[in-house]
């Protein structure tokens, strides 16, 4: 029953079936299944769409439509973990966000799925998000990385003052910086300090493993 | 002032009158029932006090429909972007259009085609090379080069101005970032010119507080804007052409009540980019056959509001060199732009998805303008262009034109002769070292470096300048926006620079 149960949860995600990922979630959980091996199961569709997207076999429609499916599921989960006490394995824990100022959302969105396809625990505080907020995120989850996007040449220096602030509460040492968005460029990356920098969403993963040393 | 060029024809349509009215009724409807986010609480307030269901929680603003339609008609239909030496100022609107410099972050080398920060140095050479083009009548200089080396952040934009000023007599496109504005706004006065600054939109329906702020502080000081619609179809804006038309026409309407409450009769234009996403990449597919299709759509809605436009279909390429698709992309997106009756055409030096930007491509560029311009302009039929009489009278064979004058009256007034593209016959070509357009361009670039004197300022006027970018440093300074490190090294670049 519960392998059936999981093979539909996997079908759902792969199919952006966002309300069937739901109903089946709460499904699970009132069958008292593992809400680990759910989220588990639930990363492999996921990742599986990540690799077709990568093979160039799968597009942004998809992999985002699947990344809806997900996160319909994911927070049902997540409140079954944290009650049982338990802490699941990820890859690492990245806090991101599109700074203050810039409400661009859409390179940001393909950066946490394919992260959350590769094992990684996303922390997404969303759009125009104030330096305070990535401050307190990374103390809340204890992350091991910070993600930050940027479009436009106007918000690009937010990026810059959220990496002073990191320094002057003492955290810069603790978490890896990488920055994006169209309005950034490597040498803009080392100007203000960030640790990595790559223009696709692909290639910030790759930066991801690489600063965790996966 | 400078006439730019006239479309002499029927602007190109590619959606009926009827069509465009149903976009515009689906914009009026979403801008009531949905409306927009804005993130300014002081234009929150105006929007409130003026009609308008305002949630300030959310920063959600419906606009009713007669309020929408009421501003739109207030919005004046041509305005001047005027320049410091008065004899380049624009007229923008009704069937005069102008092209202006393009936008690129970086600089590109032509060998390596790798790309880096530009120096102050070659900053200044863009722009005398803009100042000498023929067919460039906007200078953009914020937006060649945005990065300067050695230059901090906050104060790229306002020592480009500053660069586009000294070394350009025309005209001058500006933006906003971090307060610069206000001492945008202060070289203006000093100048006598007033910018055309571009503020950002965020799609969808939003609008920055920075973007709000600035359009305040420029609408208050008479200075006209040019909102900025940019959308990536499937991403930030609805997927098919139509679709993105309604979002945009409520966008645009969203920014003409916003300026018309701040300053009723306020001069604005639009300027857009509705492109699809590269659904693999996630990049914006410029210069897309469907981005010229909403850049007909677009010019077409703009005519019917009576709202000057300002297109940017052709003002890259997402190619990495100077090549084939650089010139085929630039050139047919400007082309269809111009056809369709847009005002303002961003074209001459940029390409690379807006990351690369240099002079030899603005020269290349012009060319391809002038060949638009003169085209647009059409041919006159009459009695002396139709010459029947002289057909006559030369007759057939052995007969010909080549001694008549009216071959020397008409041989250059109809056609454009470009400048730098390779027109040689081919045993002349090999035997001249079989040189190429970019490799004109590039003579022709060092020509212009040579030989090209802009109009200088003022001593009152260098000295108002430098004044207010002094100030602009200290106010950065004393803010922490510009650290002890990056001051050491912004003072070097200056020294260096001369």
């Amino acid at each position: 029953m519960g392998k059936e149960l999981l093979e539909k949860l996997q079908k759902a995600i792969k199919e952006f079936d966002t309300q069937a990922a739901e109903n089946l979630t709460k499904q699970a959980m009132q069958e008292k299944m593992d809400p680990i091996q759910v989220l588990d199961a639930l990363t492999d569709a996921i990742r599986e769409v990540g690799d077709g997207f990568g093979k160039g076999e799968l597009f942004l429609p998809e992999l985002v439509g699947a990344a809806n499916a997900m996160q319909k599921a994911t927070p049902i989960l997540e409140e079954e973990i944290k009650k049982s006490g338990a802490r699941r394995e990820s890859a690492g824990r990245v806090v991101i966000g599109s700074v203050h100022g810039d409400m661009h959302n859409i390179g940001k969105t393909m950066v946490c799925t394919l992260l959350t396809a590769d094992g990684f625990e996303v922390i997404d505080l969303g759009i125009n998000v104030e330096t305070g907020q990535f401050i307190a995120a990374v103390i809340e989850h204890d992350a091991n990385i910070v993600a930050m996007s940027a479009l436009l040449t106007t918000t690009a220096q937010e990026q810059k003052n959220v990496i002073e602030a990191l320094k002057a509460e003492g955290l810069r040492d603790s978490v890896k910086i990488m920055v994006g968005g169209g309005a950034i460029s490597e040498s803009f990356a080392e100007s203000i300090g960030a640790d990595g920098y790559d223009p696709t969403a692909p290639g910030a993963v790759e930066l991801a493993r690489k600063f965790i040393g996966k | 002032m400078l006439t730019g060029f006239t479309r002499k024809f029927r602007p190109l349509k590619i959606v009926s009158d009827e069509e465009i009215e149903s976009i515009h009724r689906g914009g009026l409807y979403v801008l009531e029932k949905t409306g927009m986010r804005i993130e300014h609480d002081r234009a929150l307030k105006l929007f409130a006090e003026n009609d308008c269901r305002v949630d300030f929680d959310e920063k959600r603003v419906r606009i009713p429909a007669w309020l929408a339609e009421k501003c739109v008609r207030q919005v004046p239909s041509s305005f001047v972007v005027t320049a410091r030496d008065g004899e380049s100022d624009l007229m923008i609107g009704g069937d005069t259009f102008y092209f202006m410099q393009g936008m690129g972050m970086r600089y590109v080398d032509l060998d390596t085609w790798e790309t880096r920060q530009a120096t102050i140095r070659e900053h200044k050479e863009a722009m005398i090379v803009a100042d000498a083009l023929d067919n460039c009548h906007l200078a953009d200089a914020v937006f060649a080069y945005t990065e300067l080396d050695g230059v901090p952040p906050v104060m790229t934009f306002l020592e480009t101005l500053a660069s586009g000023l000294r070394y350009s007599g025309k005209a001058q496109q500006y933006g906003y970032q971090k307060d610069c504005e206000i001492f945008a706004i202060k070289m203006a006065k000093a100048l006598g010119v007033n910018l055309n600054p571009e503020l950002d939109t965020a799609s969808p329906l939003s609008l920055y507080g920075g973007s709000v702020e600035a359009a305040f502080r420029y609408v208050e000081a008479d200075i006209p804007i040019q909102p900025c619609v940019g959308v990536a179809m499937g991403g930030e804006g609805p997927m098919t052409t139509s679709s993105v038309m309604v979002m945009a026409s409520a966008t645009i309407m969203g920014w003409a009540v916003l300026t018309q409450l701040i300053k009723p009769g306020a001069p604005i234009s639009i300027q857009f980019g509705l492109k699809p996403m590269d659904m693999q990449r996630g990049n914006p597919l410029f210069a897309s056959v469907v981005n010229s299709m909403t850049t007909v759509m677009m010019n077409q809605l703009l005519r019917k509001y009576q709202i000057p436009s300002c297109t940017s279909a052709g003002f890259t390429s997402l190619s990495k060199k100077i090549d084939y698709q650089c010139g085929y992309e630039k050139a047919m997106g400007t082309l269809i732009s111009a056809l369709s009756g847009g005002h303002l055409h961003i074209f001459q030096g940029g390409s690379t998805a807006e990351l690369m930007y240099n002079p030899v491509l603005s020269i290349l560029d012009d060319d391809i303008a002038g060949w638009i311009g003169t085209f647009l302009q059409g041919v006159n039929v009459n009695d002396e262009t139709l010459a029947i009489d002289l057909i006559n009278q030369v007759g057939p064979i052995p007969g010909h034109f080549l001694g008549t004058a009216h071959t020397r009256e008409w041989w250059q007034k109809e056609n454009f002769f470009p400048k730098v593209a390779d027109q040689e016959a081919y045993p002349v070509w090999v035997k001249s070292g079989k040189r190429d357009a970019l490799d004109l361009a590039k003579d022709r670039m060092q020509e212009i470096l040579a030989t090209h004197t802009p109009k200088p300022l003022t001593s009152d006027q260098e000295q108002a300048i430098k004044d207010i970018l002094q100030e602009a440093r200290e106010y950065y300074r004393e803010r922490g926006m510009i650290s002890d490190d990056e001051w050491s090294v912004y003072m070097n670049a200056l020294e260096a620079a001369g």
